[in-house]
């Protein structure tokens, strides 16, 4: 097979390839990973590139306007190699590795933090230091035995066991450093584990990474276990999106012949430059990192551990397994010291996972006397409703459009997206971004005011349509439906107007109407109104801002008095944090995943008719929306 | 022991809407109870029942016929069908509503961007006159009321079985100022064998809910029967057989709350008349 070779810029990348690659597959060769929400079958439209020099052919894709074709914009997915090429990627379509700075702030205000301070500090691992008294003749305890016996003063914990493997080398390194060595111990089940022996007093340094491994984004955070401080987060594009952008495909995409090796290879890709990036950057030392906690959904576990997802897709949809007892560290492949020790979080179902279980840990609702309602908002809509007696839970496949996903100018709550939106009567839109800077695109909490001062604006209908009859330069017909333009070219950083068209609105509107009718027929399920619901947290990766009202006007959260809302960002990473910090928080979410009972959306009767009725801003039955009506 | 039967009261009334001025005016709706239950509420306008007719078609039959309202169907200005001008569609429109002297229901081809065009100006026409226009759906329903409004006509709002979606539609159309009270609610029609018990449901949790004092589900209902029962294979095996059909599906709709029933067959309409005349004796 003829082979060429293809030049990325600016990354400066060559990579070999054959004759016939499309240049997705290309880019993912060369290490770049492409924003490919479809999976690189030509429907997403965000594999835009330019070809500079050599053959190609390529497809005209009706996703690429008049104007960008005529500057040489292709989508990379359906670009064919012919020949050597040169080819230059804009910025926006890569939207990989993208982090938020100051992100540390969203995940430490408001509840969680409360929660947080109120657990018991008992980190995943420990780093104890010891002085053994050397052995005699008269003393002839084993090695292993006098760390037992020194531990046991310093730790309440009577189970302790290691390893034959650590104990090759431990009288070697007992006697040279004098018999003064740190142990670094980790809970596994009910027992508590020596990971290894370092010599001196190590005990200072010991750090843990929690994750959050979402289908779209993947968070984490390097945490001091120490002093449980949080020394920095950050947010990456999980890079299976390039395999497809939601689970169903990526677990077709696992069945294939290396598939599940690629899968996990990315995730863990994403998992390695988190745990670098922010190691380097709190100048750490990757052997002093002992202790992770994972949490994600069962797709995503699944992936990470190499198990073949493929019957979560099958009817009736059951996972290999809902619980993954702690791994080694370089078995998983994580890039910490290979001794460390991983721990994930239980779930429920296919449906209702670690996440999950982690978020009602993190915002305390099983600990509550009165009841309330957890609803993340991610790619997946799920709603947990209970008190610390019951709960139950459901997930709504909202889509992932309130995280920037499928729509023709979303992206993630990162630098450069557009989170808030006010439109005055003539028309005039006052944008606000994340970090001040020029506009990229939208996110999900941007999309929520756009939609809400549209409507205030009448520049759509409680249908979600445009109206036409606006004599506007911001309401035009594209070349495939209407559309408001938020910021013009002139204004935006990528060289194009950013607009919100109507399939965008509509697929809004379904993502709205799946989470608020889950949100009601849950309460349905148990016989409760509404107004009964005590507290209700909103999670998701809005980043720092959500704004309730807005919510409340488009019909994505019932009118209840704004109060029982509590916005508290990723509440995944949280849990997982507080479970690394806290071996007591990790024990809790063994309660809380068996205590979940999961209620199945699609086989409710009344669920479709209520999905139905929530197709409408705010809600067909105005009458539930009492505030918006003003 | 005398048994009690058990009485439903409902709070709320359909709305009532008339259809023509003067000593011609037709009253539809008003019910405060599920059709014929006139123990539980009244139904103060009888079910009215309007032959329909194409634009090209001679009326005598439908006229002769005696129903209170025609339907006039403007088949002809279908780009496939005749593409005809609205002017020449007002001309025959004119003769028709002369000869019968009749309220008039005006409804499009089904071509959405013909009928934008025809029927503003066919409403234009018959300014002041209070007939009832359709169709209005979902997505397409901002000029017709727009120009109902702006000549004081009614409209026809079309929902594909769907409650929430009628309801998305009356609200969508009073939101542009529109009436209430000059709605009429077409729940999609179907025939009997054709999935009849599914509309028939639909309809009933319509009026259980305007009872209920759901204002933007209190609209009368109108069915367009004639139109469904003569797709059938039943009906164009043999015409007997098919004007039997239509007499079934109209009785089951006005069973299921029904207020406007629009018929192709003249002596099925009279059957249906006949029927109406005797179960609305209380």
């Amino acid at each position: 097979m003829q082979e060429f070779t293809v030049k990325f810029t600016p990354q400066n990348k060559l990579v070999r390839v054959p004759k016939g690659t499309d240049l997705l597959s290309a880019a993912i060769k060369a290490g770049i990973v492409l924003a490919a929400s479809c999976g690189g079958v030509g429907l997403c439209g965000k594999c835009r590139i330019v070809v500079e020099k050599g053959t190609f052919k390529s497809e005209a894709s009706p996703l690429v306007g008049e104007e960008d074709r005529k500057n040489g914009i292709v989508l990379a997915c359906e670009t064919i190699v012919e020949g050597d090429l040169e080819v230059r990627i804009p910025k926006e379509s890569l939207g990989l590795h993208e982090k938020i700075s100051g992100a540390t702030e969203e995940f430490t205000k408001g509840v969680v933090l409360e929660k947080e301070k109120s657990i018991k500090y008992l980190p995943l691992v420990r780093k104890i230091y010891v002085e053994l008294t050397a052995p005699t003749a008269d003393n002839s305890t084993s090695d292993l035995e006098r760390i037992y016996d020194a531990l046991a003063e310093k730790i309440d914990h009577v189970h302790i066991s290691t390893k034959v493997a650590s104990l090759k080398h431990l009288d070697e390194l007992l006697r040279d450093s004098d018999y003064k060595v740190t142990a670094v111990i980790a809970y596994n089940d009910d027992s508590v584990e020596i990971l290894t022996i370092e010599p001196g007093d190590t005990s200072k340094a010991n750090f843990g990474f929690a994750f959050d491994i979402g289908t779209t984004t993947v968070a984490g955070q390097l945490i001091d276990l120490n002093t449980k401080n949080i020394l920095g987060t950050r947010i990456a594009f999980n890079k299976q999106a390039s395999y497809g952008s939601d689970v169903i495909t990526r677990i077709i995409y696992a069945s294939e012949p290396e598939g599940l090796k690629k899968l996990n290879e990315a995730v863990m890709e994403n998992i390695n430059d988190i745990i670098g990036d922010l190691t380097d950057a709190c100048k750490i030392n990757l052997s002093d990192v002992y202790g992770l906690v994972m949490a994600g959904n069962m797709t995503m576990m699944h992936l990470l551990l190499k198990i073949d997802p493929s019957n979560i897709r099958k009817s009736p949809y059951v996972p290999t397994s809902v619980v993954f007892q702690n791994i080694n560290a370089a078995e998983l492949g994580v890039e910490t010291n290979p001794k460390g020790t991983v721990a994930f979080a239980p779930g429920v179902t296919t449906y209702i996972g670690g996440d999950i279980v982690s978020g009602v840990l993190a915002c305390g609702l099983a600990e509550s006397d009165e009841m309330s309602l957890l609803a993340d908002i991610g790619t997946n809509g799920e709603i947990v409703l209970g008190t610390k007696d019951w709960m139950i839970g459901a997930a709504a496949s909202a889509g992932p459009a309130f995280e920037g996903s499928g729509l023709s100018h979303g992206m993630k709550a990162v630098r450069g997206a557009i989170e808030k939106v006010r439109i005055s009567k003539s028309l005039d839109v006052e944008i606000g971004t994340i970090g001040n800077d020029a506009p990229k695109g939208i996110c999900g909490s941007g999309y929520i005011d756009l939609l809400c001062q549209m409507l205030k604006a009448g520049v759509i209908g409680k249908d979600g349509r445009i109206n036409r009859d606006i004599k506007s330069k911001r309401v035009r017909k594209s070349d495939v439906n209407y559309e408001f333009v938020v910021s013009f070219k002139s204004e935006s950083a990528i060289g194009r107007d950013i607009v919100i068209q109507e399939d965008d609105i509509e697929n809004l509107k379904r993502s709205k109407a799946a989470i608020y009718s889950a949100i009601i027929a849950l309460l349905n399920k148990v016989e409760k109104n509404i107004n009964e619901v005590n507290k209700i947290y909103i999670a998701g990766g809005f980043g720092n801002y959500l704004n309730i009202e807005n919510s409340i006007f488009i019909g994505l959260l019932p009118d209840l008095k704004r109060d029982v809302y509590e916005f508290i960002g990723n509440s995944s990473l949280a849990g997982a944090r507080m479970s690394l910090i806290s071996h007591e928080a990790f024990e809790k979410m063994s309660t809380i995943y068996k205590n979940i009972t999961y209620m199945d959306l699609s086989s409710e009767p009344n669920y479709m008719d209520e999905y139905v009725a929530a197709l409408f801003f705010p809600h067909t039955d105005l009458g539930r929306f009492p505030s918006a009506r003003s | 022991m005398p048994v009690e039967f058990v009485k439903e009261k409902y709070n709320g009334a359909i709305n009532t809407i008339e259809i023509g001025n003067g000593a011609k005016c037709v009253k539809i709706g008003g019910e405060t109870t599920l059709p014929f239950l006139f123990e539980e509420g009244a139904m103060p306008n009888q079910p009215v029942i309007a032959l329909e007719v194409l634009d090209t078609e001679s009326p005598d039959q439908a006229i002769a016929c005696g129903g209170r309202l025609l339907c006039v169907r403007l088949a002809s200005i279908h780009p496939d069908n005749g593409n005809r001008p609205a002017d020449e569609v007002i001309a025959s429109l004119g003769l028709i509503f002369k000869k019968c002297g009749l309220p008039l229901i005006i409804v499009g081809c089904g071509d959405a961007e013909k009928d934008n065009e025809v029927l503003p100006k066919v409403s234009q026409a018959f300014k002041g006159e209070n007939f009832l226009f359709g169709i209005a759906t979902q997505n397409n329903y901002k000029t017709l009321a727009a120009t109902c409004l702006a000549d004081g006509h009614s409209i026809v709002a079309e929902s594909p079985i769907d409650i929430n979606i009628a309801k998305q539609l009356n609200i969508l159309i009073t939101d542009m100022g529109f009436d209430p009270a000059r709605i009429v609610m077409h729940p999609t029609t179907t025939s009997l064998g054709y999935g009849m018990e599914y509309v028939y449901s639909i309809m009933e949790r319509g009026r259980l809910a305007a009872f209920l004092g759901d204002k933007m589900l209190s609209m009368p209902f109108v069915l367009f029967v004639g139109q469904e029962v003569w797709k059938t294979k039943e009906a164009k095996d043999s015409i007997a057989q098919g004007v039997n059909w239509e007499i079934a599906t109209a009785v089951s709709m006005l069973q299921a709350g029904g207020d406007l029933i629009i018929m192709r067959d003249p002596a099925a309409a009279k059957s249906v008349m006949k029927y109406i005349e005797m179960v609305m004796k209380k």
